[in-house]
């Protein structure tokens, strides 16, 4: 399969994931609009089913990812996320040469799910939703914030590592299972730093912010590109060192 | 073992090979030899087509079945 056609796949995957995922945060805080949410802590994902509405939330990620690797996994692999295609290569299972085309395709299709999204919707899935911008909640500091996206993507790359990346893993399962397991890691981490665990999935609705209303959230990048990656290069050490013989 | 379809038409021909799907025993001149293409790799890890192919046998009825796919 030639680079160009993976990377359109890569760029396909990461746009299902960007579209789906954070678009069900926007209409989740569009819905809740005019609520009163019962404390400063809840910006309004909460205020209609406590963590109901981020288990609605991280079901959207959870069929969003699996439709993701089960439709472009034997094309490009389906990472739609550098911090596993960085952790895939410090591992030295991916190539040093197509990191670079791989982490731009993710940061386009993101970008293009942001900004349909926002073409589907209209001006209140920015002003209202933020395209689904991840940044951490009140009274979350930014070490706070890296800390809980690394562990979180520790998961995320340990899984990974499990039930794909590992040969003698059962074949079939590893959509369902990485989906879930970010609709996990979302329903406890969301209403931390909004559970992105991934620089792409962020970079997408920054990206649709700044250009559509001026929004500027780019100080809290560092956090989702800092955390996510030490997160999934620790989980994919770790594990070839446990099953290391 | 003897090839089937040339027992059908009267004849006793030794079988060389057996189809791989219905098992039939089959002589030269009544058997396909396929080369099926090897793909490698799943998720995480992009699919690669492999240099070297697998020989298949099969019976004419079995390869036109599949060929109807």
């Amino acid at each position: 399969m030639s680079l160009s056609k993976r990377f359109l796949a890569e760029l396909v995957g990461t746009f299902i994931l960007v579209f789906f995922g954070p678009g069900a945060a926007v209409i989740t805080l569009m819905i809740a609009k005019g609520s009163s949410p019962p404390n400063p802590f809840n910006i309004g994902i909460g205020a209609l089913g406590g963590l109901g509405d981020w288990f609605a939330i991280g079901m959207a990620f959870a069929l969003a990812i699996s439709a993701a690797i089960y439709s472009i996994g034997r094309i490009s692999g389906a990472h739609i996320n550098p911090a596993v295609t960085i952790a895939l290569w410090a591992t030295k299972r991916f190539p040093s040469n197509e990191v670079a085309p791989y982490i731009v395709a993710q940061l386009i299709g993101a970008s293009l799910g942001s900004l349909l999204f926002f073409a589907c919707v209209g001006i209140e899935a920015v002003t209202v939703g933020g395209l689904g911008a991840t940044a951490p909640f009140p009274g979350i500091s930014y070490g706070q914030a890296i800390l809980a996206e690394a562990i979180g993507t520790f998961l995320l790359m340990f899984v990974i590592m499990g039930v794909a990346v590992d040969q003698r893993a059962p074949p079939g399962f590893a959509g369902l299972v990485i989906g879930l397991t970010v609709g996990g890691i979302i329903i406890t981490i969301g209403n931390i730093t909004g559970s992105s665990l991934n620089p792409a999935r962020t970079f997408g609705p920054y990206i649709g912010d700044s250009l559509v209303a001026g929004i500027n959230l780019w100080q809290y990048f560092p956090i989702y590109i800092i955390g996510p990656i030490i997160g999934a290069v620790l989980a994919a050490l770790l594990y070839d060192y446990l099953t290391k013989e | 073992m003897k090839c089937y379809i040339c027992a059908e038409e009267g004849k006793e021909t030794d079988a060389v090979a057996i189809c791989i799907v219905c098992g039939m025993g089959l002589c030269m001149d009544h058997l396909v030899r396929e080369e099926m293409e090897v793909w490698k790799g799943d998720y995480p890890f992009p699919s690669k087509k492999l240099k070297k192919t697998i020989p298949r046998i099969v019976c004419q009825v079995c390869y036109s079945a599949y060929k109807e796919d």
